[in-house]
């Protein structure tokens, strides 16, 4: 075994125990965080692998953007900070279940056809490549994809947008909420005190 | 002539000629990690002692003046005073994520140091995606401020760690947007290749309005991701005692200041990378002379300068601008800088295309 | 149109603005000269103190040991905390009238504000704010002052 090998097992063993721990920990906060310390896991097989665009974009999606939208949800949801209730041990049972079924499926797969071990250099692909290939349109080109992912997304914006606009009660137009910063850079509307000091007092 | 590089490569020659492979790549791993960690050390002492005198100065004050000649010792006898303090946790904390939170925002921090090219040659891990991992490792440090901020279980440092998320999610778009208009007149993401890309002239002087414009939304947008006045909402003193750290003390509290300087130093050293070549002297089109004399000065020298500049920047922003409400904080990026960036994007585009830049 | 307009101008007016406070912290950051911090123990032979500092009231004396207090109280009465006490006797005059005039002018000062609406009170002008501001002292007691000098009198013409 060398030092290679070694590192391999490390971090391997650091993902599956971070996220055994993830869905054993009754804390709901600590669960996101052992998430995380997974996905980081993840992150760092890539760079072992030599991988490192993959890697970084992992970090990004998952470390930047999924986990902190998980611990924002968090944060937001009431009586998030008490430990979770014990799990039945029929619900225990059948996770279990489902996890072996999963391992023994997978298991199946690598046994029937296994790893084939090459003698190739770790592959080097520069990111102008991968760039080209996503916007190229002739075979194995990924233009099309590409393009249904971005209206997919668009899709997702525009619904965010609706949502998030205010109903316009018929007849009336919104009041114009004057923008917060205007030409000196301060505040241009301070919610004025509706009570004054003396209102207060008496 | 001084030159890093050359320290670096006989040292390296050495490693390998006396150890085993295996041995010399070790020993190298742990040499990078004294430096790193010394680094930090002594930026943490310069950089707080520049900000009281900075800010001394921009009040029409003195500063520190007492311990050391002209207090230049304070920041020492400060790192003294809180070593010496002790680390409480509180009863009602989640102790093991407190006592964990200061550490990842530090190898955050750390681990952004290594695509930074101090000086020719001298660079931790030239990564061929440069500027990706930077903007990809620090989003980590975001965690960390939400875990201290969770783990604390107080009301301050959630509001703290919560109004703190919300600003670096949302800047680092504008920042992120600055970063790739450089990312494409340059042509790449790798730290050399961008410095090589401005051996005739700096970034900020060759693409014309845009990269100005680029230049100033990135400055914006770091500080804001920083955590820094007048962006400094996530530990408004007036209105959060201290944010996200206010339950820390002792050495977990100095992990976290020391941290904030770390990142500013980071944030600046990138920004001098992208805008200002990094290490590349000051080059002026065809006077030969002139560029000559630019030259001998180090390139070490160069890049600390530019850092430096930039910093000293920041703190300028700090000491003279009022804190900003969260609500125009957040219409401050998407209703102007992400739009504005945006459209700059394109503008660079342009210019990158038909080769407009000089 | 308008819109983008408004947008546009809002943005050089916030920039402008922005670079006028900068400009304001930047020039003084570059004149040193202009600190106005005073060293105080180690400058205590040349220290500057601005001209309305008001550290405690004071009796004035001419060289004749007389003042100017007629008694009348007009400062006491003024005195928002009752810090100051006027103890009066009654003279003689040559005449044989009596006539109201100071004994003792007590003076608290642990209890002073500094206010000076004593010294506005005062029609004869008898009292002035000093600029000493080193009181601190081990014992309350010490902070009780009269005011008039032993032995002092009125100044003649004073009404």
């Amino acid at each position: 075994m060398n030092a290679s090998q070694i590192i391999f097992y490390l971090i391997s063993a650091f993902v599956l125990g971070t996220a055994v721990l993830a869905v054993t920990t009754r804390k709901i906060f600590r669960s996101a965080i052992w998430l995380l310390f997974s996905l980081v896991g993840v992150a760092g097989l890539y760079f072992w692998m030599q991988v490192e665009f993959v890697a970084a974009v992992q970090i990004i999606v998952y470390v930047g953007g999924v986990v902190v939208l998980i611990i924002f949800s968090i944060f937001l949801t009431h009586h998030s900070g008490s430990e979770l209730p014990k799990t039945p041990l029929k619900q225990t049972i059948f996770s279990m279940l489902a996890v072996l079924l999963g391992f023994a499926f997978s298991y199946n797969l690598i046994a029937k056809h296994g790893f084939p071990t090459t003698s190739d250099k770790p592959f080097v692909v520069p990111v102008s490549a991968i760039g080209e290939q996503m916007l190229d349109t002739k075979q194995h080109g990924f233009v099309l994809p590409f393009e249904v992912v971005s209206m997919l997304l668009l899709a997702a914006m525009i619904g965010c947008i609706v949502i998030a606009m205010r109903s316009m009660p018929k007849g009336k137009t919104i009041q114009k909420q004057a923008s917060p910063i205007n030409g000196n850079g301060k505040t241009q509307d301070l919610p004025v005190p509706t009570k004054t000091m003396e209102e207060e007092t008496t | 002539m001084f030159s890093l590089e050359n320290i670096t490569d006989s040292s390296q020659k050495w490693l390998y000629a006396t150890f085993n492979s295996t041995i010399a790549l070790v020993l190298q791993c742990v040499i990078v990690m004294l430096l790193v960690i010394s680094l930090f050390a002594v930026l943490g002492l310069v950089l707080v002692l520049m900000e009281r005198k900075v800010a001394a100065r921009m009040q029409i004050r003195l500063g520190p003046n007492r311990v050391g000649p002209k207090g230049m010792l304070q920041t020492a006898a400060d790192t003294l005073k809180l070593m010496m303090k002790e680390g409480l946790t509180p009863d009602g904390a989640d102790k093991f994520l407190f006592n964990l939170a200061p550490f990842v925002v530090m190898i955050a921090g750390m681990l952004i140091m290594a695509p930074i090219a101090f000086a020719k040659g001298f660079q931790i891990w030239d990564i061929n995606i440069g500027v990706l991992y930077v903007s990809a490792v620090s989003s980590v440090s975001v965690i960390g401020i939400l875990m201290a901020g969770w783990a604390s279980n107080n009301k301050y440092s959630l509001l703290g760690a919560m109004r703190s998320g919300a600003q670096i999610v949302s800047y680092e778009l504008s920042a992120g947007f600055s970063i790739v208009s450089i990312v494409v007149l340059a042509g790449s993401l790798q730290m050399s290749d961008i410095i090589a890309s401005q051996q005739t002239g700096w970034w900020l002087f060759r693409g014309h309005i845009p990269a100005i414009i680029a230049f100033v939304i990135f400055i914006i947008a770091v500080t804001a991701e920083t955590n820094r006045a007048p962006f400094d909402l996530a530990e408004a003193e007036s209105e959060l005692t201290a944010g996200f750290h206010t339950e820390y003390s002792g050495m977990k509290f100095a992990l976290f200041f020391l941290a904030e300087y770390i990142n500013i130093f980071i944030v600046c050293a990138i920004g001098a990378t992208l805008f200002l070549g990094g290490w590349m002297p000051l080059h002026v089109g065809h006077w030969k002379g002139f560029n000559h004399v630019m030259d001998y000065i180090p390139s070490s020298l160069w890049f600390l300068g530019k850092t430096f500049f930039l910093i000293f920047l920041i703190m300028w922003f700090r000491w003279t601008f009022p804190r900003l409400r969260v609500d125009q904080l957040l219409s401050l990026e998407w209703k102007y800088l992400l739009p504005i960036s945006m459209f700059n994007l394109l503008l660079i585009t342009l210019i990158a295309i038909m080769g407009w830049h000089f | 149109m308008a819109f983008l307009k408004q947008y546009i101008s809002e943005i050089y007016q916030a920039v402008s603005s922005l670079l006028k406070g900068m400009k304001t912290t930047g020039s003084y950051f570059v004149r040193p000269k202009e600190i106005i911090t005073q060293q105080y123990p180690d400058n205590r032979a040349d220290m500057k103190i601005p001209e309305r500092f008001r550290g405690e009231v004071v009796m004035t004396h001419d060289e004749n040991n007389e003042h100017a207090c007629t008694g009348c109280t007009a400062c006491e009465l003024a005195c928002p905390n009752a810090t100051i006490k006027i103890v009066t006797k009654f003279d003689t005059t040559p005449e044989g009238k009596k006539k109201k005039a100071l004994d003792t002018f007590v003076y608290h000062l642990e209890l002073c504000t500094m206010c000076n609406l004593c010294v506005e009170a005062c029609p004869t002008s008898a009292i002035k704010m000093a600029q000493t501001f080193e009181h601190s002292v081990y014992d309350r007691s010490q902070l009780l002052k009269k005011l008039n000098k032993p032995g002092s009198k009125l100044r003649a013409g004073v009404e």
